[in-house]
């Protein structure tokens, strides 16, 4: 099957994150299974306009503003006839390609709605605008059409815009090895993520503060980089650690030697955090936020109210029970791996063009299910255990 | 081991079912049944409850009172507790409800303090009235019993959908059967709070306080709230969700009194009757 791919931003961007991991390791499975597939996404400052990753193509064309329009420029010129799907995966800005590609059908993904986040990431009359007006227009340009997403809280979402046929994908994860390490001694509790607003470090820190009247022994360990580090580290009472931006193996090794995880983000397209500690077999308390409340049910842990105080009561009342239990790390952390995204994800594109009745369009031997390099995944997989 | 059964009538209640049995399965205290009573509802809330862990989910009506009579009757526990669908309790809840019925033999029934979250200015407003609730007999009401008591005065009175609470709260106390309470929170999930919303639903609820009040003789120091002036420091510190408060409340009200006329309005025909 030939397959163009509509992104914002690629793995190659700076800002690359969750979203584009995913794509990325959905394509190169698809990729070894006989697909032809083209990514196009925004230009990424030092890397070419075309070039070959993992066995697809990649077209860059156009700015963090206007790859939308190029996009459309490219499609016109190079695009037409040459595929048998398009998916269109959409960051809150849509590419909207079912209304300027005709010939061929189109198919969107969408990780995540933006909604509350517009406050954390704009100036207020900026957010109003896009969360009021741009994004429910946005949103609603999607009525009526098949839209692929990773969680339920994302289907949710767009059924209160009125998108109401939605395939739910699996997220995917690659757990890593064990680190050989113990719990703490001293009851312990780590976060991770970039420090924004919108991950709410600072809701962490506030429990911290009401939760070490009761656990005077209490440890946090706020981990990840961003523009809030400094604020952070000044606000932090003692017991809190903000650590910066750390390794993989360290952030890996003090995940495994905490007895629990907080997660606080105000909304996720799945939380993977979540599932990346239990595989590490510390529990999560998050917040009940859209994503998180998916990834935390899924890996067994416990939600909260979005509140500071709740947290710390959650907290207090938890950690004896959890310091006593020993949890064992949990099968791809409730995720799922990725040759099984890969499959769950072309079987969706599938079934659409089914219902589409384009499938005499689609050549019948190109079938990842069928294929050979799927017993050659496993292996590679099982090696890396 | 004491079990302890909570009992947790739904109805269209997918927005909210998970994070509510999810911290019901998640207790510190081992020994917990949870008992989901939905009242057909037409979303996912059956399907979200079996996933997050409830033990039964039955399917029962016509109303909330009759829901939690079935689940109370199908549950084993020696303790019952009623949640509503939109609450999520804290892990240490149950363990502090067996503790205190263990200690005091004295109290057949416990009041749990509350406190709201949600989105939104009308919200922050209700997290501060519930604030001042707190420790306030005339308002708060009586959740987990032992269940020789609740059997003893017959349950939930199936006539009435609101102030049920009270009713029940208030039979016990006839009953001779002391009150007490914990310290543990539940939470209750507000979601976004509309005006307009709100002024609805108190009018539906409306005419069953006329009915509650036509059974009680004290029962209006239940809805005066004065408590809402004891702690005039905790206003003070908040005058804009003071105001909102004001008008929240005034909304409400507004709504309750135009149920309670709907009601004796109707008096002549149907109305619904207090039978306790």
């Amino acid at each position: 099957m030939r397959i163009l791919v509509l992104t914002w931003r690629d793995l190659a961007h700076s800002a690359a994150g969750g979203a584009e991991v995913y794509t990325e390791q959905v394509l190169r499975r698809w990729v070894d299974a006989g697909h032809d597939v083209t990514l196009f996404a925004a230009t990424v400052p030092g890397r070419p306009d075309e070039e070959v990753v993992d066995g697809y193509r990649v077209v860059r064309r156009g700015g963090r503003l206007t790859v939308y329009r190029a996009a459309r420029r490219w499609y016109r010129e190079n695009g037409i006839g040459e595929y048998d799907v398009v998916i269109d995966m959409v960051n809150t800005v849509p590419f909207k390609a079912h209304e300027w590609i005709t010939d061929t059908p189109v198919i969107a993904f969408f990780h995540q709605t933006a909604e509350e986040c517009w406050h954390y990431n704009a100036s207020l009359p900026v957010a109003m605008l896009g969360r009021y007006v741009l994004e429910p227009q946005w949103i609603k340009s999607y009525r009526g059409r098949r839209v692929m997403v990773v969680s339920q809280s994302t289907a949710d979402a767009l059924a209160r815009f009125g998108v109401h046929d939605t395939v739910i994908l699996p997220e995917g994860f690659e757990p890593v090895p064990l680190p050989d390490v113990q719990k703490e001694s001293a009851p312990t509790v780590v976060w991770m993520a970039r420090l924004v607003p919108y991950k709410r470090p600072q809701d962490v820190v506030e429990a911290a503060r009401i939760a070490r009247t009761s656990i005077p022994d209490l440890q946090v360990w706020i981990m990840g980089g961003g523009p809030m580090l400094e604020e952070l580290r000044k606000q932090a009472p003692e017991g809190v650690e903000v650590l910066g931006r750390v390794s993989e193996e360290e952030k890996v090794d003090r995940m495994a030697r905490a007895h629990v995880h907080v997660a606080t983000s105000a909304r996720e397209g799945w939380g993977l955090v979540v599932s990346e500690a239990a595989a590490l077999g510390t529990p999560t308390i998050a917040y009940n936020t859209p994503g998180l409340k998916d990834s935390t049910l899924a890996a067994q842990g416990q939600l909260c109210p979005p509140e500071p105080a709740a947290l710390a009561a959650f907290l207090v009342e938890s950690l004896p029970k959890l310091q006593q239990t020993r949890v064992e790390p949990l099968p791809y952390g409730g995720a799922h791996s990725w040759d099984e995204v890969a499959y769950e994800m072309e079987d969706a594109v599938i079934a659409f063009l089914d219902s589409e009745d384009r499938l005499m369009a689609r050549p019948a031997d190109a079938s990842f299910r069928a294929s050979e390099p799927l017993a050659v995944h496993d292996a590679q997989l099982a090696g890396a255990r | 081991m004491t079990t302890v059964s909570f009992v947790v009538p739904s109805y269209n209640s997918a927005r909210t079912i998970t994070s509510c049995v999810l911290s019901l399965r998640n207790q510190t205290y081992s020994d917990v049944e949870i008992v989901v009573v939905d009242n057909h509802s037409r979303d996912e809330t059956v399907a979200r409850a079996h996933a997050a862990g409830a033990d039964m989910v039955i399917t029962a009506g016509p109303e909330r009172c009759a829901q939690r009579n079935r689940g109370a009757r199908d549950s084993r526990g020696d303790i019952v507790v009623f949640i509503d669908s939109d609450m999520v309790m804290e892990p240490g809840l149950a363990a502090e409800l067996v503790a205190t019925f263990e200690t005091r033999p004295e109290l057949g029934a416990l009041i749990i303090p509350e406190r709201s979250f949600g989105e939104g200015f009308w919200t922050r407003c209700r997290v501060l009235e519930k604030s001042l609730y707190v420790g306030n007999e005339s308002v708060e009401a009586a959740r987990a019993f032992r269940r020789e008591v609740f059997d003893a005065v017959g349950g939930w009175n199936e006539n009435l959908t609101a102030a049920e609470d009270w009713d029940l709260d208030d039979r016990i106390r006839a009953h001779g059967v002391q009150v007490g309470r914990v310290d543990t929170f539940i939470w209750h999930d507000e979601g976004k709070l509309r005006l307009r919303g709100t002024f609805g639903k108190k009018r539906y609820y409306g005419q069953w306080i006329a009915a509650y009040l036509d059974a009680h003789d004290d029962g209006s120091r239940r809805i005066r709230r004065s408590g809402l002036l004891d702690k005039k420091g905790d206003l003070l510190r908040h005058p804009i969700l003071t105001t909102g408060m004001v008008t929240l409340k005034s909304v409400e009200a507004a709504g309750i009194y135009a149920g309670m006329r709907d009601a004796r309005r109707e008096r002549s025909t149907a109305l619904p009757v207090a039978g306790a």
